[in-house]
């Protein structure tokens, strides 16, 4: 079980590392997703029972002596699945206002413009509104 | 000693964030509703910082579950050092932010988001375990993300990946390693992880495999959020893109909290046994290229707003230099550095923002005459860039005196680059000085004497002075202050004060019988 998150973790970053060293926007955003989930499932390969502290826990009648799953790295990735939803929508969102001032998502041309550009998905959305 | 209400230090700013969403379209109650926050934490912060002057530590263990089982918040002198001076940097900023921010940035969240920022600068100064640190992080990043795309403008939204893909990256490795961390351990609370790494260590049982590079890895994600030198180049473009209120409260808290987490985690924990071999040099090296580079960038621009950006990194350096001494008054040197710094930086930056609302520009060849216009700014100015320089009465004098002191038997050389940077900032500000205050006024810019008044800059000047005037009390109130950093120092490099006050338990029956209700 453990070889087999392995391997995706792996494949996750590698993914998403690959992604990342692209020049659009998007796909470097879509890598800094995956990279997040790589590391929800790194910290879920290497939980296991509950490491050091349930002498007393262990011999509870309710179990019956099955073996325990600990819940806190559980918790963890709990907290950091929502941290990355929130700032995936607020990178989302970055791209979106990018998309609609620039007209590009490409990095060396946002680097390069200095004007703004108009294009004609910039006129028919009406970008002030945006941030009304 | 327990004391629940420091709590309220991350309350009252999540308060206050919640109500001015609320009250999004009246900029006035806003503001006062953001003062009053700031200016109650503040007093708050400054009471329990007198009350634990002799060493004591205030913990608070949430829902009264002992430590490693509950949430941990501790105030002791480091945190509580750098809570009082960001909240004093904080109140500068915003108060500046009244006259100089335009009212659609002001009306776009400013005020929430200023107040979130403080809920996790304050969370990561008060908690004491790393799951938490992470969280605060997570909580002051959403916040600046926020702040350095406000207003929106297009350079400043190209600039907003660079610091936003680097910071999500580094809170990504954060998150792995706390979770490496619980894995090997089976804890996050900080006292607990040095009572387990302390008790193998003596006992010559041995760390887990694996630990210095979750050593190494901390100390990438503490680099990244503090602009250590391989990590730093997000750091001038995004400050020099964002709104001068936004960027003086960047440089004053956030760089900085990257450096505490290094001061908090490494003396503690995770520069034990062979972790600190790897660890040390890495830093030492980080400190003298820091430095060094930081201030040579610095000295090669022209602009304003990029010289004091990139200035920050080069006193970042004198903070990792302290920092890697891992000595009692190397730790304290650091850390009282931090505080002058957080001051004077924030109000070079403020008055940087002065100068862009006079000129319409800050790049120097198109200054002049300032001192001639605005008196009160040229003499700000010069008290701060002096204190940056650190020209013995004021504060950043005694930083520096300690921190070379400290170095010069072990590290000479990187006591010789700390002096030689000190120079070289001297003669950076010295180009600003002279070419934006002393100089003749151009011809140009004289047609525009005029336009001078017209600015309502009350709360500009206000938050200028503020933060000037605390910049001179570091100074002269330096034996005090630094007395605070020492016991701050003594408390890490010698963790039973740390481990007595959060006293973790080793076993969970007792806490299940001494344990909450919850």
């Amino acid at each position: 079980m453990t070889l087999v998150l392995a391997v995706c973790v792996a494949t996750l970053v590698t993914v998403s590392v690959y992604l990342m060293l692209s020049r659009e926007l998007k796909s470097i955003a879509m890598g800094v997703f995956l990279l997040g989930h790589g590391a929800n499932l790194a910290i879920i390969a290497m939980s296991g029972s509950p490491v050091s502290l349930v002498k007393g826990l262990r011999d509870a009648p309710i179990l019956g002596g099955a073996d325990l799953v600990d819940p806190l790295p559980q918790a963890l990735i709990l907290t950091a699945i929502v941290i990355n939803f929130a700032v995936m929508g607020f990178l989302l969102t970055l791209l979106i206002v990018t998309a609609r001032r620039t007209s590009t998502l490409n990095v060396d041309q946002l680097a390069k413009e200095d004007s703004p550009a108009v294009s004609p998905i910039l006129e028919r959305s009406r970008p002030e509104r945006f941030y009304e | 000693m327990t004391d629940n209400l420091i709590g309220l230090l991350v309350i009252i700013p999540m308060i206050t964030a919640v109500v001015s969403v609320a009250l999004v379209r009246h900029p006035q109650p806003q503001r006062i509703l953001g003062l009053v926050s700031f200016g109650s934490m503040l007093l708050l912060a400054i009471r329990w910082l007198i009350q634990i002057r002799n060493g004591d530590i205030l913990v608070s263990q949430m829902g009264g579950w002992p430590a490693p089982f509950g949430i941990t918040l501790v105030f002791d002198s480091l945190s509580g050092l750098l809570l009082c001076t960001g909240l004093v940097v904080a109140i500068g900023c915003y108060v500046h932010a009244f006259s100089v921010l335009g009212s659609d940035s002001e009306r776009r969240y400013f005020h929430p988001l200023v107040q979130l920022l403080l809920v996790g600068v304050n969370q990561c100064f008060l908690t004491g375990d790393l799951f938490n640190m992470f969280v605060g992080f997570e909580i002051m990043l959403m916040a600046s993300y926020g702040l350095v795309s406000l207003g929106g403008r297009r350079s400043q939204i190209s600039q907003a990946y660079k610091y936003l893909i680097l910071n999500l990256v580094a809170s990504t490795a954060f998150v792995i390693s706390a979770g490496f961390v619980y894995g090997m351990f089976g804890t996050l609370n900080l006292a607990d992880l040095a009572r387990i790494v302390d008790a193998r260590v003596s006992s010559g049982q041995g760390l887990p495999p694996g630990f210095v590079a979750i050593s190494v890895l901390l100390l990438f994600v503490f680099g990244a959020k503090g602009a250590f030198f391989p990590l730093w180049f997000w750091l001038p473009d995004t400050y020099h893109t964002c709104p001068t209120p936004v960027a003086a409260l960047f440089s004053g808290l956030l760089t900085k909290v990257g450096v505490y987490g290094v001061a908090r985690t490494f003396p503690l924990v995770f520069a034990a046994g062979d972790a600190g071999n790897v660890v040390t040099p890495l830093l030492l090296g980080s400190a003298a290229v820091t430095m060094l580079l930081g201030v040579l960038g610095a000295v090669s621009q022209s602009q304003v707003r990029r010289i004091l950006a990139i200035h920050v990194l080069s006193q970042v350096g004198y903070m990792i230099f302290g920092l890697a001494l891992m000595t009692t008054a190397g730790l304290a040197g650091a850390l009282y550095y931090m505080v002058q710094h957080m001051i004077v930086k924030s109000s070079l930056f403020l008055c940087c923002g002065v100068m862009e609302s006079h000129t319409g520009s800050d790049d120097l060849d198109k200054l002049g005459g300032l001192l001639r216009r605005d008196r009160f700014l040229g003499i700000s100015f010069f008290i701060a860039a002096m204190s940056l320089v650190g020209l013995p009465p004021l504060s950043g004098f005694f930083g520096k005196l300690v921190l070379v002191r400290e170095g010069w038997s072990e590290h000479w050389w990187l006591s010789a680059i700390a002096l030689l940077t000190g120079v070289l900032t001297l003669v950076s500000m010295l180009k600003i000085w002279s070419m934006g205050f002393w100089s003749r006024p151009l011809e140009s810019s004289q047609n525009q004497e005029h336009s001078l008044g017209s600015n309502n800059l009350g709360g500009a000047y206000t938050g200028i002075g503020f933060l000037v005037g605390a910049a001179l009390f570091v100074g002269v109130a330096a034996e005090p202050i630094y007395g605070i950093a020492l016991t701050a120092g003594e408390q890490l490099t010698d963790s039973t004060a740390y481990l007595k006050a959060v006293s973790p338990l080793s076993d969970i029956s007792s806490a299940l019988e001494s344990g909450g209700s919850g």
